[in-house]
């Protein structure tokens, strides 16, 4: 009956709470929103460096990722390859062969990174396949390169031009090797662009003199709440030849931003919390005025305090509840669509490319987001009660009831 | 010998008003015995609704004490204030104080939700007293769709309904015609009668003097005069 008794009050006054209700409903759409959209720009950030060259866990000789000389290429890859077959927490992996090098066209040279990659494997590591715009992938030619199209317009070439690879050999000679451009890939972040181009394994270990040997394993892991123990895993049975590294020491600074970025989002959830708790204060507050003489006679036929205090808390979460529901309605119902057809972030493509982050964000709605919208909207109903109930619980019967 | 309730003892109450004190009561010796059917009368601001708080326990006194079964009442807590309301008090006022936005049976079941009675027994309890009083068709309608005499009869099943020791009824018949009035009186005289609820009044309307079984006569905060048999003054 009090929860009966709390509903009915908050419709005493219709266009009070329905004003009130506005403004928690514009407040749940807006957190709910804002929170997907950052969880999109976070996870499409995340995926994006695993997917374009990081992997869950890459596996190299000790010291290789201070300095990656074609001579610290991994000393064991039977042992390695061992331990990756038939590990269930190991979805794929692939071998590549890395060195720092120089490509040469006819007009121009860039220094870049090639990657020796075993095309089929590759696939399932990382998405440079998918981000080609012009071309192909391999498809089995020993000479065959694959680079970015800006690499590409540096060296002032297009499909089907031949360039030179020129890099140092393992015994210290330059090695060359002529390749020609079968595909051009444009990835959302322009620094990956510049820095990368890929051939495939053979011809990197023919032109490195490496033999069958290679320079990275790249993992990707059936889980990703799997990658700590499985790169502890391979860390303690490959030892201390090898280093296993996860994607989190990988790329630190990621990690750190998408912690930070979660955690300023409790500063935009307390902003958007006090907007409306005055609001709803104020709104309670009037109620409560309106009632002076109501609550001295409740008090006297025996309604104690905290009954009071709940019944007035009843009714700022009643509030809440509605207003979660038309701002879950509405802020969920904008986020889904754009979630379908993408937001264009065109104006600030450079500044996204820059985060490895496409023009296009699809903001990501899910049940994470709108607890956290539910929480944050309930706990601030609740704040905002207290205030009022405490004037409530205050009052005196008779000077209540005499209250004109 | 007769079960005694309510007791005060060299009571006092004052009040501030405007920052000036006003002595509303002066030392009130007063008793309220097991179906006393008591009328506190007197003119305005002679402290019949002070009294009537004081002994209801919905204001603390100045000075003196009240006792509820021999328990000295005036320094307890709110919270065992309010539980001595709710279980061994009733309340009748004189602007009939429904919630006004539940039914009239919802008002009466009020009460009974307070005490931790079952949904089911609310509701049955509520329908008796409801048609004890003759109001039972009044049960869905809210306080603004009813008369002020329907709405006093729902305040008075609100009352009785947690049966209470004492029933406090400050002016219940002032904003009622005389018929209305009457026929509240009838019933609150009947459930004295037959189920010896005691009953405690401040009016100073004369039917409700009439039937009172004793007279209390108030003037300037001090009894002035009991009386078994009151006369109409």
């Amino acid at each position: 009956m009090l929860i009966k008794l709390a509903w009915r009050n908050i419709w005493r006054n219709q266009r009070r709470s329905l004003i009130i209700l506005g403004s928690i409903i514009v407040g749940m759409a807006i957190i709910v929103f804002i929170d997907a959209l950052v969880v999109a720009f976070l996870n499409q950030t995340f995926e994006n460096q695993i997917g374009s060259h990081t992997a869950h866990i890459q596996i190299n000789r000790e010291g290789f990722n201070d300095n990656k000389t074609v001579q610290k290429y991994l000393p064991d890859t039977d042992k390695v390859e061992s331990l990756l077959d038939d590990n269930p927490d190991v979805a794929h992996y692939s071998r590549r062969v890395i060195t720092f090098g120089l490509l040469n066209s006819a007009y121009n040279s860039s220094g870049i990174s090639i990657i020796g990659i075993i095309p089929d494997e590759e696939q399932y590591i990382t998405t440079i396949k998918q981000y080609i715009v012009e071309g192909r992938y391999f498809e089995g030619g020993l000479n065959e390169i694959v680079m970015s199209r800006r690499t590409a317009e540096t060296l002032q070439v297009g499909l089907g031009d031949r360039i030179v690879g020129m890099a140092s050999t393992l015994e210290g000679d330059v090695g060359a090797e002529m390749f020609r451009v079968v595909g051009l890939y444009q990835t959302v972040s322009s620094g990956f662009d510049k820095m990368h181009a890929y051939v495939p394994m053979a011809t990197a270990q023919q032109m490195l003199d490496l033999g069958e040997n290679v320079s990275q394993f790249a993992l990707i892991a059936s889980d990703l709440d799997a990658v700590p123990n499985l790169r502890a895993m391979l860390q303690s049975s490959l030892g201390n030849d090898f280093e296993v590294l996860s994607y989190a020491e990988i790329m630190p600074l990621l990690i750190t931003m998408i912690d930070m970025s979660q955690q300023s989002m409790i500063f935009i959830y307390g902003i958007i919390g006090i907007a409306m708790i005055f609001g709803i204060i104020n709104a309670l507050l009037m109620s409560i005025f309106e009632r002076i003489q109501e609550f001295g006679v409740v008090m006297s036929i025996g309604m104690n305090n905290s009954r009071i205090f709940l019944m007035i808390m009843f009714e700022a979460i009643f509030l809440g509840i509605i207003g979660i529901i038309g701002g879950a309605i509405i802020g969920g119902g904008i986020t889904l669509h754009l979630q379908n057809a993408g937001m264009n972030l065109g104006a600030f493509s450079e500044g996204l490319a820059a985060w490895g982050i496409g023009a296009v964000i699809y903001p990501e709605l899910n049940i994470a987001v709108i607890f956290r919208a539910v929480f944050v909207i309930l706990i601030t109903c609740i704040l905002a009660s207290i205030w009022p109930a405490v004037k409530a619980i205050r009052l005196k019967p008779v000077e209540a009831m005499r209250y004109v | 010998m007769k079960t005694e309730i309510i007791k005060t003892k060299d009571l006092d109450k004052i009040y501030q008003d405007n920052g000036v004190p006003v002595q509303a009561l002066k030392n009130i010796n007063f008793l309220v015995t097991q179906g006393d059917f008591t009328v506190l009368a007197g003119p305005s601001g002679s402290g019949k609704t002070t009294l009537l708080n004081l002994i209801g326990a919905l204001d603390s006194p100045t000075a003196g004490n009240v006792f509820f079964e021999g328990v000295d009442i005036s320094k307890k807590k709110p919270r065992e204030l309010s539980s001595l309301r709710l279980h061994k008090l009733g309340f009748i006022f004189q602007a009939y104080n429904l919630i006004p936005v539940l039914t009239a049976i919802e008002n009466i079941e009020f009460s009974m939700m307070l005490a931790g009675i079952s949904e089911k027994e609310r509701r049955e309890r509520a329908l008796k007293v409801m048609a004890d009083l003759g109001i039972r068709e009044l049960a869905d309608k809210r306080p603004n769709e009813m008369s002020g005499g329907q709405q006093q009869r729902v305040a008075v099943a609100r009352a009785l309904v947690n049966n209470p020791m004492v029933i406090l009824a400050d002016e219940p018949t002032a904003n009622l015609d005389s018929k209305t009035g009457s026929i509240l009186l009838d019933i609150m005289q009947q459930m004295n009668e037959e189920r010896n609820i005691t009953f405690v009044f401040s009016s100073h309307d004369p039917q409700v003097i009439e039937r009172g079984k004793r007279l209390v006569l108030l003037h300037d905060g001090m009894i002035e005069s009991v009386s078994d048999q009151p006369e109409v003054k």
